[in-house]
């Protein structure tokens, strides 16, 4: 079971500089499932998102993460969205370009795209919906518009495991329809989808798990398992929560 | 003697073809190079290597000669890059790590020049360049150095571009990008290392951050970013370089090559900004 398994972690602990950030985190992901990763500000979200990454160093346990043999060009696939106020925004590059940039591990050093590279890159674009904005220069396009093309970028890896860093973050209604429609094909697909959000109403609609964090893990499981009052109260201490039938409000947080 | 024959005059000298040369292998190198730094905004940092490579400069020129110089830039400059990389990765904020060693081994450089027998002569070479003095042995050296340069950056030119872009994404996917940080800061220090010899240690900078600075205001992809910087390089050095010539050989009026270089990679710089301001963002929205 576990050799087909995207991602294992068993009693795992992130640290920067040697202080602990995150600890005690064993959950899963398998093909086709969706993982929302969710906890207030500052309880390791990101953390966790950069220690699957391999960017920050495991202190504690053991990670298992699905990688293909090692070889030419394979090493780049798991795809990953970063917080969009990570980026330049004011670098003289394309859409497109910026979309390459997903192939650039796969193309090494020297290679000039291939056919199959650009068909990735155009597929990548008409999924999110960004085909005729390819020319732009991506610092032109809107905070939506910029948080696709970068969603696509993670897309034209081709990946087995998406980490989506929120990736609900600056976009308007449709914009957030097209996505979840996006994530749910790929789900579809069998990729594996570990996200970070505040909103938990969009976590519905694409995560079937729940990975609940607050400096350590409160909870993993089916979503209707650790979405209850108390552990959610236990992870928002700082902050009030208020559970009825449908809806989880976390006051605070932008909707 | 008119322009036509000052110029046709110009290359049947050798010294004026030791300096194309010098020029043109900078040229390339700085324009590439200097893309990145002005994407990662490095440029106080080139600032801050302009000011470290000075004692090594004025360290080889005193205990070598003409000959120690370029020896003695290297040192400090490999140096002076593992120091600022590894500081500015640190908690330490990297602007007052560069202010520190900047004046640290700028102090150091006078020092030492100051224990030379010809300091004003060695002074000034190092300062502003000495162009149409380059021995064959320099122009060689210019030119390897120059080359080195260029190979560290075209070999990791997607890892460059990605990690400048989006330093986070480029680890993501499996970038090693302490490792591109340093060859690109490794790449910066010996284009300062060639500048200083041909256009002089304070002029480094006008070189290594206008063509990419020019071509950022005016390109929407990558394409026209490199090629509109390698261009301007190019062209400007030509200028500068016949422009010198011109003017000394025609109006008698000795010019420093390196200066006049300097100032028309500036004047370029002021014209962008004012044609930038005047066709405000019309390339931007163009579809292509």
């Amino acid at each position: 079971m576990t050799e087909t398994r995207l991602l294992n972690l068993n009693d795992v602990a992130f640290a920067y500089d040697g202080d602990v950030a995150l600890d005690h985190v064993t959950m899963h992901i398998d093909p086709g499932q969706a993982v929302a990763l969710i906890g207030p500000n500052g309880s390791g979200k990101s953390t966790m998102l950069k220690g699957v990454l391999g960017v920050i160093p495991l202190v504690h346990g053991e990670m298992t993460v699905f990688r293909p043999k090692k070889g030419r060009g394979q090493s780049g696939r798991i795809g990953y969205l970063p917080q969009d106020d990570d980026i330049d925004a004011d670098f003289p590059i394309t859409l497109r370009q910026v979309v390459m940039m997903g192939r650039y591990r796969r193309l090494g050093l020297f290679r000039f795209p291939a056919p199959d590279d650009r068909q990735a890159v155009a597929d990548a674009l008409e999924v999110t919906g960004l085909s005729s904005r390819a020319n732009h220069r991506f610092g032109t396009l809107s905070g939506g518009q910029q948080q696709r093309g970068l969603l696509a970028r993670a897309m034209a890896t081709k990946p087995s495991l998406l980490l989506l860093d929120e990736p609900f973050n600056a976009l308007d209604q449709p914009n957030r329809d097209a996505l979840i429609t996006t994530l749910n094909d790929l789900k579809a697909r069998g990729v594996g989808i570990l996200l970070t959000t505040h909103d938990l109403d969009l976590a519905r609609e694409v995560c079937d798990s729940v990975l609940l964090v607050n400096g350590t893990q409160i909870a993993f499981g089916a979503r209707e398992e650790v979405l209850t009052l108390a552990n959610l109260q236990q992870a928002f201490r700082d902050v009030q929560v208020e559970v009825d039938e449908h809806t989880v409000v976390l006051p605070g947080h932008e909707h | 003697m008119n322009l036509i024959d000052i110029l046709s005059q110009a290359f049947t000298l050798p010294f004026m073809w030791r300096a194309a040369i010098v020029l043109g292998a900078l040229a390339l190198a700085a324009g590439l190079i200097g893309v990145f730094v002005n994407l990662r905004g490095l440029e106080f940092m080139s600032d801050g290597l302009t000011h470290a490579v000075f004692p090594g400069v004025a360290a080889g020129f005193v205990f070598a000669g003409q000959g120690g110089v370029v020896i003695g830039a290297i040192l400090a400059a490999a140096l002076a890059t593992v120091v600022l990389t590894l500081l500015s990765r640190r908690r330490v904020t990297s602007d007052a790590a560069i202010a520190i060693i900047l004046t640290t081994m700028f102090s150091v450089g006078v020092i030492i020049v100051s224990r030379s027998h010809d300091v004003t002569a060695s002074l000034e070479q190092l300062l502003f360049g000495h162009l149409f003095t380059v021995t064959t042995t320099e122009v060689i050296t210019t030119a390897l150095v120059c080359a080195i340069a260029l190979a560290l950056v075209l070999v990791t030119l997607r890892g460059q571009v990605f990690s400048s872009f989006d330093e986070r994404g480029a680890a993501a996917s499996g970038y090693g990008t302490l490792g591109l940080t340093l060859i690109l800061n490794v790449a910066i220090a010996c284009v300062v290392v060639a500048a200083s010899i041909a256009v002089g240690n304070l002029l480094v900078l006008a070189v290594l951050i206008v063509p990419g600075a020019i071509s950022r205001m005016w390109s929407r992809g990558l394409g026209g970013l490199f090629a509109g910087a390698l261009i301007f390089a190019l062209v400007a050095a030509a200028l500068g370089l016949l422009g010198s010539f011109t003017v000394s050989v025609g109006a008698d009026v000795a010019v420093p090559g390196g200066a006049a270089i300097a100032v028309v990679f500036v004047a370029g710089y002021m014209l962008s900004l004012l044609l930038r301001a005047l066709v405000r963002d019309t390339s931007r929205s163009v579809e292509a």
